[in-house]
Formats: structure tokens, sequence, C-alpha cells
């Protein structure tokens, strides 16, 4: 077995991409040269050439537009943010051109965001954010937050081959921190559907991103038959695993790292209200972080992100409901 | 026309043949005609939503849309109707939009000259000006890195060109040194602010090359001639490698930024010194000049106006769109499950 980060699985999904299809490039803040602010696109510069890899200025609504216009042209590109923070910079050219322009127009729009979201590495409020929430519900856009090794690779590849725009939040705490076995080359995860990563009959905890290795370790670590359904892909939003889930456990609680009036949590919870009230036994819970930017200092931000620990007390709530 | 504002004659420049100008011709008297039986229909109510027309500016929107060869793709704005002819669209797809139809570009999902045409390479409009100058710097740099030999064209006013969009889409075509085309419709006003309210350098060719280093020649946007060779010597350069061009082309916008605004904002002298540089008025004078007979222009007066006529029948007999329909399309590739209920 060749155990490979999270980081490394990106790297290797944007290198074999750009191996499969002359059509996939790549552009962005400091990728070229630099090989990215934190080397996800490392020695691709050398290896494809500035026509794979191009170096941008700092103009993430520029940059973004090029890439909508590349697109309308037949071209894959995918884009850099250096931060997710910085998606407000582009905010408007995506929701207004790129998700749009195929409802109104049928031209497709194939087109991959990369952006290094999330917290823990003690970024603060301009580098630290999860504003994944502000697309999701868009018409026209597809958002994925990847948290493990394997849909590091396999949702960037389908991001890439998807013809809609596609926005990938990666997170960076868990760049370096997860590891596992290497994707198959070619692995692709399906864009729209969430994976159970863990069966249980007790409970439900419904999450993404950095909350999957969190939910996973809490039921380890708990010892109650705890289910873990990583949606994967937070908009469009897999009902259908969501309800089935709750059919079977009866007790959801939802967790994520972006802010607890974000997120995927208030889409989650007003289908499984809606759809699974009659499934339930006890009121939908969420665990999420307080409604303030994300904080600087140790203390704060280690209070503000969702541990391991509180994960359980959050559980141990439900089960005791 | 007013007898103390006769029209001044589109130049006589000798690099634009008699059917170049005919062709023009045709293309501003298309839109001239079709806006005015638009309005028209705006104001029965027929036609539902806000209402934009290009007048005076017709001729920018003609040259720039026929310098422009097979395989070359364009993003208009609100006043160039005559570049989407020029293009293919017909009046029928035109009136289709602005009609709501179910069988027209954007189905009924957008109105009025918000559309564009996949198959004509037309993109479509969206409102927040300046957004598809960094769209067609892209579609340019498609073109750079297939060395393929196309040309990707916007306009932007005077308006957008205050927003950071445009800044960044005009410094990326520098950086890339792409095949983009830049028309600046110098229409004088956005919405009702006159353009030294904008900026403090009013004067845009030397802004953009003093700025962005993209040659950037100022011309008579009402005269289609002059403006077409010019704009037509920027899409050859940009097609032979030479970076990025731009045109500033001089007009005023005759009616308000929409049907509901008069533009009573805009100064008498200023209207006079447009009053005898209506761009239809011009060229028509032109090719009399060069010697069409009046019967000759009688009949390209009546085909276009016929073809505009034609155009709105068979949009008035398109079938509205089916509410049912509303959810198709939103992704190119829909989720297999049902993303709400």
């Amino acid at each position: 077995m060749t155990a490979v980060t999270y980081l490394e699985a990106i790297h290797a999904a944007l290198a074999d991409a750009l191996r499969d299809d002359e059509r996939v490039f790549l552009l962005g803040e400091d990728i070229g040269h630099l090989g990215g602010a934190f080397g996800a696109t490392k020695g691709l510069f050398e290896e494809f050439g500035e026509d794979r890899v191009l170096d941008t200025p700092i103009s993430e609504e520029g940059f973004v537009g090029a890439a909508i216009g590349a697109a309308w042209m037949g071209e894959r590109p995918v884009v850099e943010l250096q931060f997710a923070d910085f998606v407000t910079c582009p905010f408007d050219i995506i929701v207004t051109v790129a998700a749009k322009t195929h409802w109104r127009s049928g031209i497709a729009l194939p087109l991959t965001i990369r952006m290094p979201s999330g917290g823990g590495v003690r970024g603060g409020p301009f580098h630290a954010g999860s504003p994944e929430g502000w697309f999701v519900g868009q018409p026209g856009l597809k958002v994925v937050c990847p948290g493990t090794v394997e849909d590091a690779y396999g949702l960037l590849r389908a991001a890439i081959d998807d013809p809609d725009p596609v926005l990938v939040f990666e997170h960076k705490g868990l760049y370096r921190r997860l590891k596992a076995e290497a994707p198959p080359p070619g692995h692709r995860t399906p864009i729209g559907r969430a994976y159970v990563a863990r069966e249980g009959a007790d409970a439900t905890v419904i999450t993404y991103g950095s909350g999957v290795t969190t939910a996973l370790a809490a039921a380890d670590r708990l010892g109650a038959d705890v289910e873990v359904l990583d949606l994967r892909t937070v908009w469009p939003l897999d009902r259908e695993a969501v309800l089935a889930s709750v059919g079977k456990t009866s007790r959801v609680l939802v967790l994520q790292e972006a802010a607890r009036s974000t997120g995927a949590a208030g889409l989650v919870l007003s289908v499984v209200a809606r759809e699974g009230f009659e499934l339930l036994d006890a009121p939908p819970a969420l665990h999420a972080p307080p409604d303030t930017p994300v904080p600087f200092a140790p203390e704060l931000e280690d209070a503000y992100l969702p541990s391991v620990d509180s994960t359980i007390r959050a559980l141990e709530e439900l089960l005791a409901y | 026309m007013p007898t103390e504002h006769p029209p001044i004659p589109c130049s006589s420049v000798p690099t634009v043949g008699r059917d170049a100008r005919i062709a023009l011709y045709r293309l501003v008297l298309r839109q001239r005609l079709f806006e005015e039986r638009a309005l028209a229909l705006y104001r029965q109510g027929r036609i539902a939503g806000s209402f934009y027309d290009g007048r005076g500016q017709e001729a920018v929107a003609a040259a720039a849309g026929l310098a422009l060869a097979d395989g070359d793709v364009v993003c208009p704005l609100n006043r160039e109707l005559a570049t989407h002819f020029a293009r293919g669209v017909t009046t029928a797809d035109a009136f289709r939009n602005y009609l709501g139809r179910g069988d027209g570009p954007t189905r009924g999902r957008d109105g009025n000259m918000h559309f564009g045409m996949k198959t004509r390479d037309v993109f479509p409009l969206v409102s927040m000006l300046g957004d598809l100058v960094p769209v067609t710097v892209g579609a340019a740099l498609a073109f750079k890195r297939r060395h393929e030999p196309r040309v990707a064209l916007t306009f932007l006013g005077e308006g957008a060109l205050a927003t950071g969009d445009s800044h960044e889409g005009l410094n990326l075509a520098g950086v890339w040194q792409v095949p983009a085309v830049f028309v600046l419709q110098r229409n004088q006003y956005a919405f009702s602010t006159p353009t030294a309210r904008e900026m403090v350098n009013t004067r845009l060719a030397e802004r953009i090359y003093g700025g962005w280093s993209i040659p950037c020649e100022a011309v008579d946007g009402t005269d289609a001639v002059e403006t077409y060779d010019v704009v037509h010597a920027a899409v050859e350069r940009a097609r032979r490698g030479l970076g990025p061009q731009a045109v500033e082309a001089v007009t005023l916008r005759i009616h308000g930024h929409a049907a509901h605004d008069d533009a009573r904002y805009v100064p008498q002298d200023l209207r006079d010194v447009y009053a005898s540089r209506d761009p239809v008025d011009r060229l028509r004078l032109r090719l009399e000049l060069d010697g069409l007979e009046p019967a000759e222009l009688e009949v390209i007066q009546a085909e276009e106006t016929e073809t505009v006529l034609a155009g709105l029948a068979a949009a008035e007999a398109s079938p509205p769109p089916d509410p049912a329909t509303l959810e198709h399309g939103v992704w190119a590739a829909p989720p297999q499950r049902s993303a709400t209920r």
C-alpha cells in the first residue's frame, strides 16, 4: 500500500487530468513557479509548461471570468483560489455568469474552482473560513467538500469532467493531516451522492469536509452504534441518502465546521424536518461553531471549532433524549 | 429631420467598399426599425419588463459585428442589436426574446436584449456590466492556447470602465496578450451620470493605452464607415497576434437608459451637436453621394422593414414558455436524484 496525503491526492488528480485531457489547464495566483501557496500544483509548471499552468495577477474576478470564457470555448479550466475566503472577490461572476448561463442560454460552462477552506491552522477571519454555504441553493452550481483522501482525488476528477461549474472546497487542515491509500488513477467520486462512511443504528451524524474524520473518531470513542453520512456534495443535496439514514436511526446530528447559520446545515435540517419528521425520535440536532468569523488565538479557535470531544457530548445529548 | 441640422455624410474611407457600406446600412437600419417597432410594442404593453435601445449607437454595433469573421465570438451589451444581426441572429430570434416566447434564445427565461445564442457564438449579456470583459479575455485565451486565428470582441461603456471587473479583464488581456478587442461605447451617460462625474481623465483612448498598454484609437461612432474601418483594423491586428486592441467610439445615447427614462438631464446643446449625426441618416447620405439610386435605397428600406415585420410575425406565432419546463436546464448535467422537493 502506498499512503498519500489529502494534498498529494489533489496534486495527483490535477496531474492526471492534465495528462488525460489537453483541454484541461490550471490558473491561479502563484500556482506556476511557486507550485501554489500550499503546494497543490508543485512541479506541474515544470512538467506541463506555461500554457497549461498559468500564474495570474491578483484578480480573482478577472481570472474566474477568464476561466468562464475559456469554458465557453470548450476548454476545461481549473481555477485555484489561494484561500476559500477570497471567493468573496469573484462572487459576482460565479453567481451572475457561471451559475445562470446554462439555464438562460444552453451554453455549458465546464469550470472547476478549487479553494482551501477551513480552520485549525490559526488563519483568523480571512484565511480559515468555510464559505460553502453562500453557494448552497444557488441553481446552476455544484458544491463539493471532500472529507477523505479518496474523495479529494475522486471529487476533483469528477468536477473537472463535469459540464457544469463545480466549486471544490478543499479542507486545508486535512491537507497534510489526512493520509490513506492512494486512490486508483482515474477514480471518480460521483457528484451529488452522499456516502455512508460508518454504518450504525442508533443515531446518524450528517457531515462533510473536516466533519467526517471528527465524526468517525467520535463514533469510535463513544462506543455507540452511530452512523456517519458523508455528504461529499453539499449542493445539490442527496436528500434520498439523508432520509434513508434518518429512517434507519431516527436520530440526527448535523455536524459542520461552517458557522451554525451558514454551511449546508440549514438545507439538511429543512429536509429532515419537512420530509423526515415522522421518522424522528428526537429533535434534529446541530453541532457547529457560533455565528462569528473564525477567530485567530488558539484558545478562541479551539473553542470555536467542533472537536471530537464536543461532538461526543452532542451525540450523548442526542442519544439521551 | 430638422432642417437646421442637416446630416453630415459618413466619411468616404477608400478601404471600405460599396458592398461593406451597403451591408452596414442594412444593419443600422435593421436595428433602428426593429427597436422602433419594439418600443411601440412596449408602450402598448405587448412587451413586458423594461425596454432598452441603442438609438444613436447603431453604427458602432453594426461596424463591430461586421468587422468579425466566421469563427470569431462576441459578447454584445444593451445597445448592440445590429451586432447580433451581423452574426446571424434573426429578427425572429430577437423578437422571441423580447416577447418571452418558449422557442426564443432564452425560452422566456430572460427578456429584451438579455440574450445570446450558442449557435451564433454570441454570449448572453448579463446586467452586471464589466463582467463580460474577463469572459471575453478567457475566450481569447482559449484561441491563443489552441493557436487558432480567432478573435473575441466585447463592448463596454464609460460607465462599465469604472468597475473593477473591467480593470481586471483589461489587465489580464494585456498580461496574457490575447486576441481580444474592446469597443468602448462612449455614449456620454451611464444612466444619468455624465462621463465627467465617472472619471477624472475622460479621454478613454488615452487611458486604455496609458493604463493597460492596449492600443486604442478614438473614432466618431456615428460614422459607420469610419468606425468599421477602425474596428476591422483592430480585429485584424488582434488576429495577427499583436495582442489586445481597443477602439473608443464616441456617440450620444439619444434615448434614456431605458424606456422609463426620458433623459431630460442631457443638455440641449449636446443634443444639437448630435442632431446632424444620426448614424442612419449619415450613412444613407453617404450612399447617395456614392451614387446609389433612390430606388435602390427604397428597396433596401422596404426589405429591411419586411425583415423586421416578418420576424415579429414569426415571434408572435411562437408558443409561450411552458411553466412545467422551468427547472429544465438549471444544470447541463442535472443531479441523478432530485435536489429539493
